[in-house]
């Protein structure tokens, strides 16, 4: 080897071009590779024996399962219990390389054949090992754009889903979480969203398992199956954003990749973890209503008002009356003595607690990783919480020289206790509408407010003035119980030098139940006086196997070859059943054995399958020029006959400029690369049997009938996205600044769209092939060790990622009204009136007609007839930019991480407004305070219209409810301290820690609702983004926990 | 060994993979291909079946169509609270071309005439012994269609030149494929399309038996067009029409119970029920499926969100009994039942279009006007008039059938304003504002549709 490198570089290059791409196998079947390579040495001639000791830098102790290796050859060792290793080298052999996961890889000096080591934790991000499709590559070899999230950054995230711990963390990537109810819808947008009408979610992968991810809530508002998975468990999240790094995935790879790695048990010492922690949950924000004494003299003047422009009707007297009623018959609410904060009703005390209780170790021959967690988390909106049980076991065993078996299994049961979707007068949050002269509980009964109407013996029907969600809480109960088993059984097979074989069976079975049970008092909310209740079951199968061959080779100094190739199979099926019964003797009886009368019964199912074939080829030459190809050629059942496959290609290369001789004098660059991509991936994610005409059943009267309800389209194919990325990355100044940027473009055509077509035909819509969109972005990360001294560490993570996204042709389609995708517009645009507040002279709503005058401009001037105004872009639900910043603080024993998080350039419509900011000319609903604002008397400047009791004054969609959503977060802080080793290891303990660690702490935004971060569950779309219907705010958590290791 | 397990593995990952190639063939679970969907006579009487219920969808005859009918013919008999924007749109006379609820009636109905269409195209299929009754069915519900679309999304008979005026789009054709005639069809004239109601209406009223169930009969056809015949003013055709359902002798009225509700009113606890003497023909709703979107707006029971002003309740005589049909809280109690039929064509209003038609032509066929007001006056608990005239006739039509879908179109078959049997005032008959915009849906993907004034 020429050793033409500056110094810097040397170790790194050495290391990686010795490492080859064998790192995969070191973490997913190391010891069988180093078998195998053992074997393989005793080819080469003029051998010496070299033995040796590693130690953990820290305290000396003998570290177990470290890999040797011989520089430049295929000698391989590991550690054994007590830390040595023997290794036959060439004679030649100068030095020799370790590496072990969690440690910085460290090359040392034989000295009279013999080596002796000390490796300090840390990992050298070029080192690092970057998880991919099918293998695996060290981050200094990726052509592709991946971003790595970590066990320590996922660990102890007091949430049930691990997306809230990405989020934040990884650049380009949009997680959103729909509200603050538990176990419930989260949006991850990589990139963008490149679909319509398709999927925009990216495929999750398990330890090679797609997961299957669909939702199975019945009652409007969309679950997250990936609640089942326990975020302690995962070892590290590796999320595939460009073509190249996704394309393996082909069909299903143009909304990214996020592959998820459980943890994995090491050779050595057995540990036993445990961690426990606990804490409370509050609301992240409230908004502002208004009290008895604003709502009764608001109402008034809204009466009065109401009566001056329509003296048909007497508003006042009605309108004393209506008061009365909502103060439970009584003339309190003339003196404001009731004053309820509703709002405060709606969320309850919120304790949260988790138990962790992990073993992991191992042999030479065999390592496991079992887990063990207990969640216990109670919702901060009343009558929600959830509980998960969960255990893993990951084993794997070297049978053999060239074979090797193992399994990743894992159990989970969630029970979700559920509240109803945003647009429902049970959903708690809608609680607000009710006025706060209205008592919450009733003083005629004594009981709560709308259970008893003393005149009639039933609930009330119009006390108070929307049903009171408060009776679903008491009377009501919903729960979702989730069993889901997660299984991969694999094999390895060696089968020559540099070829191995590899075979997964994975298994995704989640069983599901739901059961609903409403009680007489909830009448009012559904509609069925003698109780209610529902049940359905669902099981969903998802099996998959994959297997394909690895081939890994040089020829010479400069060709380093890595090719896989192989085939895979995905079948996935769902069956359902659903019952649905009324009239139960009392509420006593919950299940529909006792219910009277059955209202529905139902059975169904569904599935699909997909067959790939998929190839990959990585070329390294002079470990500087790296090339990457790769295709996979998928067929899905959901397609037409003609177009059922589909082939992906992509090609990617770098090129690290740093190891060139003409940068070599400039010294404060350790690290440059170069690299750019380009592919074509897929996208399926539509419903299944798609392309198929059908019909469907539809009874009428007892009898049994059917009707169509799909024109087929026998043309239907992959919508695809060609994505180009072109990225930096550098390190500088002793690698204490790390830097990447990214620039991409990912264009997607032939749209799988649901275009609407002419009722007339007796459709509304036809999925085709239709349209283009684009999202085009920047993205770049900073990593800094700002203060590096013995005592004190302070480093920086900064990601940023900027996405514009645009719809190019929708073949003339305008789909939505309020969201709309819309050619020339990003999708989910918000299209309305364009408020222009209170008329001066009398207090009428105004809208700027923007309709275009004969001339071509635009009238700009204002109407009070919002039919006289045209509907204009008022706001866009995607952010400009989103970015996080993450910075660590070690001092001796302590650690310090804070992550602000951020959106910024967003708007969220009030879907809500036209109910509680609505001048209170839309029925009882309270109002939000900043309605007090009104239009009161000629030449009043206010955004706010007169209030007018029932004459609707402004409550159109308009931009009167769009506001701007940016916000900053602190997203997580977590103040951690690891107990002395002097004092713990006296009791036998290795490790303890103590932390506590807060979540949302605190927000920065404009935005007047709950919190900015929303999207109303109960219209959650890709196209319907941005969305505030009565959404329960984001959940800001404070724990306090521990760590204990044996 | 080694070459072994290469040769295995190799042959097990083709195995497996050229089984699989078949495994994309996937049928659907829950619906069937479209293929195999009209292959006998039991085929297409099932999608007859299927058609029905979309006559009952939710905008539809299921009750929405009449809601906003009545919401937009009001002028001060009714208040509405309800907080569904499209809804309150209509009551103030300001409907947006996305109205929900006004596209819902265009689309279930284009939906339920494919349906239909469909069945008519595969009459063929259908035993002999049953194509006749198949084929009427399918003409009634598509006339009844028509008619509802016409009589909502163009301008009234009697307001211009029918024969000028854009009706609706008439596709007879089934849509088996895009591309078809159904795509980009015009606008009609309102008179082609009451044409092509009454060739339905008539055709169906020969085709089809006296008893059938609680699906179309020749009453049922006879009664929808003494309807379509009375509200293009050709009332010797309605009375005719109406005479013939009332002498069938198939119906009779229903009784007051012991609390003084009218039997085909009455209600006791949530249930599906049978259809009355009175019904000449009704919705089925059931626990299980269809649905009665009046209750949802009506009643109590339901959202509550229509309450019924003084003015409304000052048109009752003292005495009668239909008041009680407004409960305490002045809310309607006829549609109390979330799993009531939906009453389409009662008996009372045959005698009333007969009574209205014989007055204005003179005629006592059947009955004399007189004779047929008291006979709904009797049951109403009210005293006989010896003599009526044309706004006794009317009054007693508006009060019997109040809030069941007739306001907005007697208003324009009269051609008075919206305030007109409460002192007058209101929009005028032929107001633009009274007729429903063609869904902005429709105008974007159909460059032949023309949009209604006013929009």
């Amino acid at each position: 080897m020429v050793n033409n490198y500056r110094n810097e570089n040397v170790k790194l290059v050495l290391l990686t071009s010795i490492l080859k791409n064998k790192i995969y196998f070191m973490r997913k079947i190391g010891c069988f590779c180093v078998m195998l390579m053992l074997s393989l040495n005793a080819l080469f001639a003029q051998t010496k024996e070299v033995t040796g000791k590693v130690t953990d830098s820290k305290d000396g102790a003998p570290l177990v399962g470290v890999t040797v290796i011989a520089k430049n050859e295929n000698a391989t060792a590991i550690t054994g219990s007590d830390g040595t290793f023997k290794l036959k080298v060439n004679s030649k052999t100068s030095s020799l390389v370790f590496s072990s996961v969690g440690y910085k890889s460290t090359e040392a000096k034989i000295v009279n054949g013999n080596v002796m080591v000390a490796l300090t934790l840390g990992v050298d991000q070029l080192a690092e090992v970057i998880v991919t499709g099918f293998g695996s590559r060290i981050k200094r070899d990726l052509t592709g754009s991946i971003a790595k999230v970590g066990a320590k950054e996922l660990n102890n995230t007091p949430s049930a889903n691990f997306e809230s711990a990405i989020q934040g963390r990884a650049a380009g990537v949009l997680v959103t979480q729909q509200n603050g109810k538990l176990g419930q819808g989260i949006s991850l947008r990589i990139r963008g969203s490149a679909s319509v009408t398709a999927g925009n979610e990216p495929l999750y992968v398990i330890d090679g398992i797609p997961l299957q991810n669909a939702d199975l809530s019945s009652n409007g508002a969309t679950t997250n199956s990936l609640t089942d998975i326990n975020t302690n468990d995962i070892e590290s999240i590796e999320i595939l954003k460009d073509a190249s790094a996704a394309a393996i995935y082909g069909s299903r790879a143009s909304n990214g990749v996020v592959l998820i790695t459980t943890k994995k048990g090491k050779a050595g010492k057995s540990k036993i973890e445990f961690g426990y922690f606990t804490g409370t949950q509050k609301p992240t924000g409230k908004r502002d209503f208004m009290n008895a004494q604003e709502y009764v003299e608001y109402e008034r003047l809204a009466a009065a008002a109401a009566f001056r422009l329509d003296p048909s009707f007497d508003y006042v007297a009605f309108n004393e009356r209506r008061l009365k009623r909502y103060s439970a018959a009584n003339d309190d609410y003339k003196t404001y003595k009731v004053n309820t904060n509703w709002q405060d009703l709606a969320f309850q005390h919120a304790p949260i607690a988790q138990y962790d209780l992990n073993f992991s170790g191992g042999s030479d021959k065999t390592t496991f990783y079992m887990g063990g967690q207990y969640l216990d988390q109670t919702g901060i909106v009343v009558a929600n919480s959830l509980k998960r049980y969960s255990a893993r076991l990951n084993l794997e065993h070297k049978v053999r020289d060239w074979l090797s078996l193992g399994m990743n299994m894992s159990f989970a049961r969630t029970i979700n206790k559920r509240v109803s979707n945003d647009n429902a007068f049970s959903t708690p949050l809608q609680i607000v509408a009710l006025s706060p002269i209205t008592p919450a509980t009733d003083p005629r009964t004594g009981l709560t407010s709308g259970a008893l109407d003393i005149g009639t013996g039933n609930p009330n029907t119009n006390y108070p003035v929307y049903y009171n969600p408060i009776l679903s809480v008491q009377n009501a109960q919903y729960t979702t119980i989730v069993n889901r088993t997660i299984g991969n059984l694999f094999a390895n097979v060696s089968i020559a030098k540099g070829l191995t074989f590899r075979s997964e069976l994975g298994m995704d079975q989640l069983n599901q139940n739901e059961e609903r049970y409403s009680g007489r008092l909830t009448a009012r909310n559904e509609g069925v006086p003698n109780g209610s209740g529902r049940n359905t079951s669902d099981q969903i199968l998802n099996i998959n196997t994959n297997n394909f061959l690895r081939y890994v080779t040089s020829a010479g100094d400069d060709h380093d070859f890595d090719v896989v190739a192989g085939s895979s199979f995905q079948k996935w099926q769902i069956i359902s059943n659903v019952a649905n019964a009324e009239e139960f003797p009392s509420d006593s009886y919950k299940k529909l054995n006792a219910g009277a009368s059955k209202t529905n019964a139902s059975s169904g199912g569904s599935d699909w399958a997909l067959l790939s074939y998929f190839a990959r080829a990585n070329y390294k030459f002079k470990n500087k020029y790296i090339l990457s190809l790769s295709g996979r050629y998928d067929g899905s059942s959901r397609f037409g006959d003609k177009n059922k496959f589909g082939f992906f290609p992509a090609a990617s290369a770098a090129w690290i400029i740093s190891d060139e001789n003409f940068l070599n004098n400039i010294r404060w660059i350790n690290f440059l690369k170069l690299k750019a991509s380009y592919g074509l991936t897929g996208n399926s994610e539509i419903g299944n049997y798609a392309s198929i005409g059908l019909y469907g059943p539809n009874a009428y009267g007892g009898l049994g009938g059917q009707t169509p309800i799909q024109l087929p389209n026998p043309n239907l194919k992959w919508e695809a996205t060609t994505s180009s990325d072109i990225g930096l990355e550098f390190s500088v100044f002793n690698k204490r600044v790390t830097i990447e940027v990214d620039y991409y473009t990912r264009l997607t055509k032939d749209l799988l769209l649901s275009v609407n077509i002419p009722s007339t035909t007796g459709y509304l819509n036809k999925l085709q092939n239709i349209g283009k969109l684009e999202n085009k972005g920047i993205e770049f990360t900073i990593n800094t060790d700002n203060v590096v001294t013995k005592h004190f560490r302070w480093a920086t993570s900064l990601n940023f990622a900027a996405n514009r996204n645009k719809i190019t042709s929708l073949g003339g389609q305008q789909i939505g009204t309020l969201n709309r995708a819309q050619e020339g517009e990003p999708l989910g645009v918000f299209y309305a009136k364009e408020f222009a507040g209170a008329d001066r002279a009398n207090g009428d709503a105004l809208f700027v007609k923007n309709t275009i005058k004969a001339d071509g401009t635009k009238d700009r001037s204002t109407t009070n007839n919002v039919n006289e105004a045209t509907d204009v872009k008022i706001g866009d639900p995607n952010p400009d930019f989103i970015y996080g910043v993450r910075n660590t603080f070690t001092f001796k024993g302590f650690d310090l991480d804070v992550l602000l998080q951020g959106v910024y350039g967003n708007d969220i419509f009030n879907g809500g407004g036209q109910y509680m900011s609505a001048s209170g000319s839309n029925g009882y609903d309270n109002q939000t305070r900043d309605q007090l604002n009104s239009w009161k008397k000629a030449g009043d400047i206010t955004m706010v219209p007169e209030a007018r009791l029932f004459l609707a004054n402004g409550t159109d969609n308009s931009s009167r409810y769009i506001s701007s959503g940016s916000y900053l977060r602190v997203k997580a802080v977590t103040l951690g301290y690891n107990l002395s080793q002097k004092l713990i290891s006296r009791f036998k303990i290795d490790r303890v820690r103590i932390y506590v660690r807060a979540q949302n702490l605190f927000t920065i935004t404009k935005y007047k609702g709950w919190d900015p971060e929303v999207n109303s569950d109960a219209t959650a779309s890709n196209i319907s983004l941005g969305n505030d219907f009565y959404s329960a705010p984001q959940i800001k958590t404070i724990v306090f926990g521990f760590n204990i290791g044996l | 060994m080694k070459n072994k397990i290469w040769s295995i593995s190799l042959l097990s990952i083709s195995l497996v993979m050229f089984s699989c190639t078949k495994e994309l063939n996937r049928k659907p679970y829950n619906n069937i291909n479209q293929d195999n969907a009209l292959k006998t006579s039991s085929d297409i009487e099932g999608l007859l079946v299927g058609a029905y219920s979309d006559l009952g969808a939710d905008d539809l005859y299921g009750g929405g169509s009449s809601v906003t009918a009545d919401l937009l013919g009001d002028y001060n008999e009714i208040a509405w609270s309800g907080t569904y924007q499209g809804m309150t749109q209509i009551k103030n006379k300001a409907i947006a071309v996305d109205n929900g609820f006004t596209q819902g009636t265009w689309t279930d109905g284009y939906k339920t005439i494919n349906d239909v269409n469909n069945v008519l195209d595969a009459l063929a299929v259908v035993t002999e012994a049953k194509r006749e009754k198949v084929e009427g069915e399918a003409k009634f519900i598509r006339a009844a269609v028509y008619f509802n679309l016409v009589r909502l999304f163009a301008k009234a008979w009697n307001d211009g030149d029918p024969a000028a005026n854009e009706g609706v789009p008439i596709n007879l054709t089934p849509t088996k494929e895009l591309g078809g005639t159904a795509d980009q069809l015009p606008r009609a004239k309102v008179s082609a399309v009451y044409a092509q109601v009454i060739k339905d209406l008539t055709e169906a009223e020969a085709l089809l038996p006296s008893s059938n169930g609680f699906f179309a009969t020749s009453n049922a056809a006879a009664g929808m067009l003494a309807r379509v015949y009375l509200q293009k003013g050709d009332y010797a055709n309605a009375r005719d029409a109406a005479n013939r359902v009332i002498e069938s002798g198939n119906f009779k009225l229903t009784q007051p119970n012991i609390d003084g509700i009218i039997g085909i009113f009455a209600y006791t606890r949530a249930k599906a029920e049978d259809n009355t003497t009175e019904d000449v023909f009704a919705i089925q709703v059931t626990t299980t499926s269809g649905i009665n979107n009046l209750q949802t707006f009506y009643s109590e029971n339901g959202r509550g969100d229509i309450s019924i002003r003084d003015e409304h309740l000052a048109l009752f005589e003292p005495g009668d009994l239909r008041v009680n049909l407004i409960n305490a809280d002045f809310y309607s109690a006829k549609f109390d039942n979330v799993y009531g039929n939906l009453h389409t064509i009662r008996l009372a209003e045959m005698y009333l279009i007969r009574a209205e038609a014989n007055f204005r032509l003179d005629a006592s066929v059947g009955a004399t006007p007189e004779e047929d007001i008291n006979t709904i006056r009797k049951r109403a608990g009210l005293p006989s008039l010896s003599e009526v005239s044309l706004s006794d006739i009317l009054k007693e039509r508006k009060i019997e059938l109040s809030f069941e879908g007739f306001n907005l179109h007697d208003i324009k078959r009269l051609g008075v304003s919206t305030g007109y049997f409460t002192g007058g005032g209101g929009l005028a008959y032929n107001a633009p504002e009274l007729i429903f915009p063609i869904p902005k849906r429709d105008i974007l993907v159909n460059p032949n549709l023309t949009q209604n004034a006013g929009y």
